[in-house]
């Protein structure tokens, strides 16, 4: 936490830039290991993508919310039906403002498979988000969100 | 269930969780690549790929691989193809939606039209480019855009009228960038339309606006000039449901029929289009997918009315797999109807015919199946045999007879 406060310190001030590091692969399994990773706590699962014009004019505003929420549990998973060069998304999600949360990409080429295992229901419609409570429960929706009820949920956690 | 019940529903389960954390990542990456690596512009790398057969019943098809479009052709119902020409002279940024995908077309002088589409800028606006060939095949004219004036076009749809006019329809932001120059908001796109001699595409028109964005086209006949094209309409700024048009003739697109209340509410992208076709005896018959509403699935429907009314929608494929993709195509009063079904390892391929125009259906047959990433079937005839075309990553292209009822 100490190392966080730093760097965040450091953010503000201009010192240092965020890295624009590789994003994470999201392939078979991902989902699974996501949910376990979290289990006993909440977090914000957010499925974008760039062949998505929705997608890409609500993205400027979760970068809005993040910065007004900086400690949001916030997972952005970009979940075009093809796989996206790295560095064009690590673009979007830098102008958009968000390259500090927790970031994974759909890594292969068989994305029906991983919306299967997010929802069986799930057809790759974007954008999607999905809660993940502290209980194990998931309350997800398709297209735009209400950020100030997601302002209500997050403070409630 | 909207977003804000869906939201207070999630506060009231966590209102007595305590504590904040930040999201934890799995500890373990995962396990290998699902695909991904196929970086040769060879069908066997392909995304997607087009079939048409020529007059001469050769077929034709056109694939995107490896940042190329390519073209070639088979005398043999796809045991053996050409050697590919590459469309593109240089590595492209493929529109990668997932219903986008090069389109070729032969006309009875032997001109080949391919076109296909790609993003122009760093906001994912699309173009749409279109390359000929008047020698067989050989050689292809440098890639053209289909227009001059617009920021965005994605999604084309080309069909040959009887006299070898080439209808192309597609969709078209045009109209969301005039109304911001206005400073007011358009929801959606416009279903922009052009007729071409087969040399140069003129000026477009629209059709429709307010479309979605970001789903194919499907394109029937009525007769002579009059193309049915249906699309993913956006009603009273929210509702994502289907509209067919049916033209009065050339430059006369009728009034938008809404296929179905579908009531899907939903400022997303479905990236999954209708189809449609259009029987000898003027019947429409089409199926789309619906996320949400009171219908959530693929569906199919019919009009005997110039899509006046349709017929109360038939849900297509077990509900407890993932249905997706539909394909029509009628020859005279038979009507084949595909769809892609998922069950989380296996995807196969499901058929139903019709004899009798879509009065009543055989039962669904399995008509192909294969394990990972598949494209989109298609069905497509030459003369009166009819063909499933199937690009997969397993098992490559197939180019399968219908068989069977056929």
């Amino acid at each position: 936490m100490r190392r966080r406060a730093f760097l965040a310190g450091a953010l503000a001030a201009g010192l240092v830039r965020p890295a624009r590091a590789a994003l994470r692969g999201f392939g078979r399994g991902t989902w699974q290991a996501l949910l376990e990773a979290n289990k006993g706590r909440s977090a914000i699962v957010h499925f974008w993508g760039v062949t998505c014009g929705p997608c890409m004019t609500e993205l400027p505003v979760w970068g809005q919310f993040l910065r007004a929420h900086p400690d949001a549990p916030l997972i952005l998973i970009a979940a075009d039906p093809s796989p996206q060069p790295n560095d064009a998304l690590v673009a979007v999600l830098d102008r958009a403002g968000l390259t500090r949360a927790a970031s994974w990409r759909f890594d292969g080429g068989f994305a029906e498979r991983l919306y299967f295992e997010v929802d069986p229901e799930w057809q790759g419609e974007l954008p999607r988000t999905t809660l993940l409570t502290t209980k194990g429960d998931q309350y997800s929706w398709l297209g735009e969100t209400d950020f100030a009820h997601l302002a209500g949920w997050l403070a409630a956690q | 269930m909207t977003v804000r019940q869906t939201v207070r529903l999630a506060a009231i389960a966590c209102l007595l969780a305590a504590g904040t954390a930040r999201a934890q990542e799995p500890r373990h990456e995962h396990m290998g690549h699902a695909s991904g690596g196929c970086a040769r512009t060879t069908l066997d790398c392909a995304s997607s790929a087009t079939p048409f057969f020529a007059p001469d019943g050769t077929l034709w098809l056109t694939w995107s691989a490896g940042d190329t479009i390519s073209v070639a052709h088979s005398s043999d119902l796809g045991a053996h193809f050409s050697d590919p020409v590459a469309i593109t002279p240089a590595p492209i940024r493929m529109d990668s939606g997932g219903d986008s995908r090069p389109t070729v077309i032969v006309d009875r002088t032997g001109r080949i039209t391919v076109a296909y589409a790609l993003f122009q800028d760093a906001r994912y606006n699309g173009a749409v480019l279109i390359s000929r060939s008047t020698d067989g095949g050989a050689h292809f004219s440098a890639p053209e855009p289909i227009t001059s004036d617009s920021p965005s076009q994605r999604f084309q749809a080309m069909a040959l009228d009887t006299d070898g006019q080439l209808f192309v329809a597609w969709l078209d932001k045009r109209n969301i960038a005039a109304a911001r120059a206005r400073g007011e908001q358009a929801a959606g796109a416009g279903l922009a339309f052009a007729w071409s001699d087969g040399t140069t595409i003129p000026a477009p028109r629209i059709a429709a606006d307010n479309t979605c964005e970001c789903c194919r086209l499907g394109l029937g006949w009525m007769g002579p000039g009059r193309p049915v094209v249906v699309f993913r309409n956006i009603f009273e700024d929210k509702y994502r449901d289907h509209a067919v048009i049916v033209f009065k003739d050339r430059d006369t697109p009728g009034p938008l029929h809404r296929v179905s209340d579908d009531h899907w509410a939903v400022a997303a992208c479905p990236h999954h289009g209708p189809t449609l076709a259009v029987s000898g005896a003027g019947t429409i018959h089409t199926a789309w997918f619906s996320g949400g509403g009171p219908r959530k699935g693929v569906f199919y429907a019919l009009s005997h009315d110039n899509a006046e009314t349709f017929s109360d929608p038939i849900r297509l494929g077990s509900a407890d797999r993932q249905i997706s993709r539909p394909t029509l195509l009628a020859l005279g009063k038979t009507v084949y109807l595909a769809w892609k079904s998922y069950d989380g390892e296996r995807t196969e391929v499901q058929s139903m015919v019709s004899f009798d125009d879509g009065t009543s259906w055989s039962a669904p047959r399995t008509l192909a199946a294969t394990l990972g990433q598949s494209d989109h079937p298609l069905l497509v005839a030459n003369g009166g045999a009819v063909f499933l075309s199937w690009m997969t990553q397993h098992d490559g292209y197939r180019l399968l007879p219908y068989g069977g009822e056929s």
